[in-house]
């Protein structure tokens, strides 16, 4: 019985949660344009400085990951705190879970297009008349203004995710699954780094690295995003509020 | 009558307890029901397996026929905010009561209205920074307003004073007498509530100690008050779920109606009898499951169940 009622579920319950996600703006738009703004005047504050002092640039700066960063922090609160209110609103938790992942790329693509918008204004403008670059980072430009798009839209993406499947495994087990799933993750990686080392590698990983470009990390970066996401709706579809 | 919700052999166990023990009961569309224990009864577990916001051990639990769990068709007709609810972070009352109407159908923003000026909710202030009652009234006011057809209230009065309390069972019994719906009351104020409720479930750790219609609960219990030897004699063979003493006097509680005769027997002996409020009769029959029948040597007649602090710790654990 219960199996056939996927076909008459209530279509726009997911669209809802968008909705829900989004109810208080702050959350999602006011608080990371408004990071990203004030570390932009931060930054061009000391590149003023540093053209006053004849600094010739160009330069660069790495301000703009500051609103990367509190997508993570987004991702932690849209689980652990908008989760429990969706049960009390009746969201199934494959309901919620779309609804919150599309919440996170819409609002990434926006980030996207304003680092976008942001390097085009640099180029516009010599960086600021400062030579000075906020967006336009070189290495994530050199396939064009989509493929930058694509590569801060990851690298946004991929911050929410690692908040999200954090703050899931969280609610799921417990902070000492969470610390040590986190530590046997970083044991991992010390091991292979290790290898890499015996191995004699890094050369052939920094040559690999540098021809896949920002691009190309950004899809494998996707492919991680995937794996987390996946990781996180099994943990999901037991977690209790 | 339908059945809307079935529960068959429900057990929930946690590491060290086990809040549902075997659980079988079946709820009736359209009645209010009270699903009254103790804190820790197992009242909460219950109410959130049902709604899929929790899992079962083991057992069955089915609403309106179907599972519950990852289906929205069942549960866009159901409506629990428990009584430790969270809400979004910096959310405002406004900002949940939006976002309610979103998803229930059957959501009347008239009535909501009415109810946030009945309970004086600000609705510009953080949730976070609402006082207990305030917090309580957001949940009564979804719970309410969202008119679904089987509607939770996990312990809705907690921080509400007993104005605000009594506006509650108004806008309740009001509603539903216009819009019939299937009510679940959890509550440990079962004297208040005693009157709202057309069936009681007691539940009492994690098993059910009463099913059975509030009708057929009143007069289920008598006390006998009178000459400690004469009411002894009286009660001898009878289903004794209370007694006290002082000094002569004896007051015992027991189970059953009392037949034309067993009053003819009581006026003869010299014997009073009292009646027993839901309250009493849930009080006495909690102690009496829970082992010793208590024997109040200070012949207290407040029930040691004591509703005051019990609230106040539910309070102290938010």
């Amino acid at each position: 019985m219960s199996t056939q009622t996927m076909n008459s579920r209530p279509k726009n319950r997911t669209l809802s949660v968008i909705r829900m996600q989004m109810v208080n703006r702050a959350t999602y738009l006011w608080v990371p344009i408004l990071v990203l703004g004030g570390s932009l005047v931060v930054t061009l504050a000391i590149w003023g400085i540093l053209a006053s002092a004849g600094v010739e640039g160009p330069l660069y700066g790495g301000g703009a990951q500051a609103p990367l960063w509190y997508f993570a922090v987004v991702g932690v609160q849209a689980l652990a705190l908008t989760f429990p209110f969706s049960q009390a609103m009746s969201v199934t938790r494959r309901e919620f879970y779309i609804g919150t992942l599309l919440t996170a790329a819409i609002t990434s693509a926006i980030l996207a297009v304003i680092f976008v918008l942001g390097g085009f204004v640099e180029q516009a403008t010599d960086g600021w008349g400062l030579n000075g670059y906020f967006f336009y980072l070189p290495w994530v430009w050199e396939t064009g203004p989509v493929g930058a798009g694509v590569v801060f839209f990851v690298i946004a993406m991929l911050f929410f995710t690692v908040g999200f499947w954090a703050a899931t495994i969280y609610k799921r087990f417990g902070n000492v699954v969470l610390t040590g799933t986190i530590l046997a993750i970083a044991l991992i990686l010390v091991g292979l780094m290790w290898l890499a080392g015996r191995l004699d590698a890094w050369g052939q990983i920094g040559a690999w690295l540098a021809a896949q470009g920002a691009l190309g990390l950004a899809l494998w970066g996707a492919l991680l995003i995937a794996v987390l996401a996946g990781t996180s709706y099994l943990t999901l579809r037991r977690a209790t509020p | 009558m339908t059945a809307v919700i079935e529960v068959n052999s429900l057990t929930k166990r946690y590491r060290d307890t086990i809040a549902a023990d075997n659980v079988s009961f079946t709820i009736e569309k359209d009645t209010i029901y009270g699903l009254l224990g103790r804190n820790g009864a197992g009242k909460t577990t219950v109410m959130s397996i049902l709604t899929a916001q929790n899992f079962a051990t083991s057992g069955d639990v089915r609403v309106f026929g179907e599972h519950p769990y990852e289906n929205s068709k069942v549960l866009s007709r159901l409506c629990f905010v428990r009584e430790s609810q969270k809400y979004p972070d910096d959310a405002t009352p406004a900002h949940a009561l939006r976002i309610a109407r979103l998803f229930y159908p059957n959501w009347d923003q008239d009535f909501a209205e009415r109810l946030i000026d009945d309970f004086q909710l600000p609705l510009k202030t953080r949730i976070k920074k609402l006082s207990r009652g305030q917090l309580s009234a957001v949940g009564v006011i979804i719970g309410l307003a969202s008119r679904a057809e089987i509607t939770f209230f996990d312990e809705p009065y907690l921080g509400l004073d007993a104005v605000a309390r009594q506006i509650f069972y108004d806008r309740l019994l009001e509603d539903y007498a216009r819009h019939p719906r299937t009510i679940i009351l959890s509550s440990h104020l079962i004297d208040e509530v005693s009157n709202l409720l057309e069936h009681v479930i007691v539940i009492d750790r994690g098993r059910i100690l009463i099913d059975d219609s509030t009708e057929a609960l009143r007069g289920a219990a008598a006390t006998i008050v009178g000459d400690a030897a004469a009411v002894d004699a009286f009660t001898a063979g009878r289903e004794v779920i209370h007694r006290e003493a002082l000094g002569r006097v004896a007051s015992v509680t027991v189970r059953g109606e009392l037949t034309a005769d067993d009053l003819a027997r009581l006026t003869d002996a010299g014997l009073d009898v009292g009646t027993v409020s839901l309250q009493q009769l849930i009080v006495r029959l909690t102690q009496a499951a829970g082992g010793a029948i208590a024997e109040d040597a200070t012949a207290s007649r407040e029930p040691s169940l004591d509703i005051e602090s019990a609230t106040l710790d539910k309070e102290a654990q938010r």
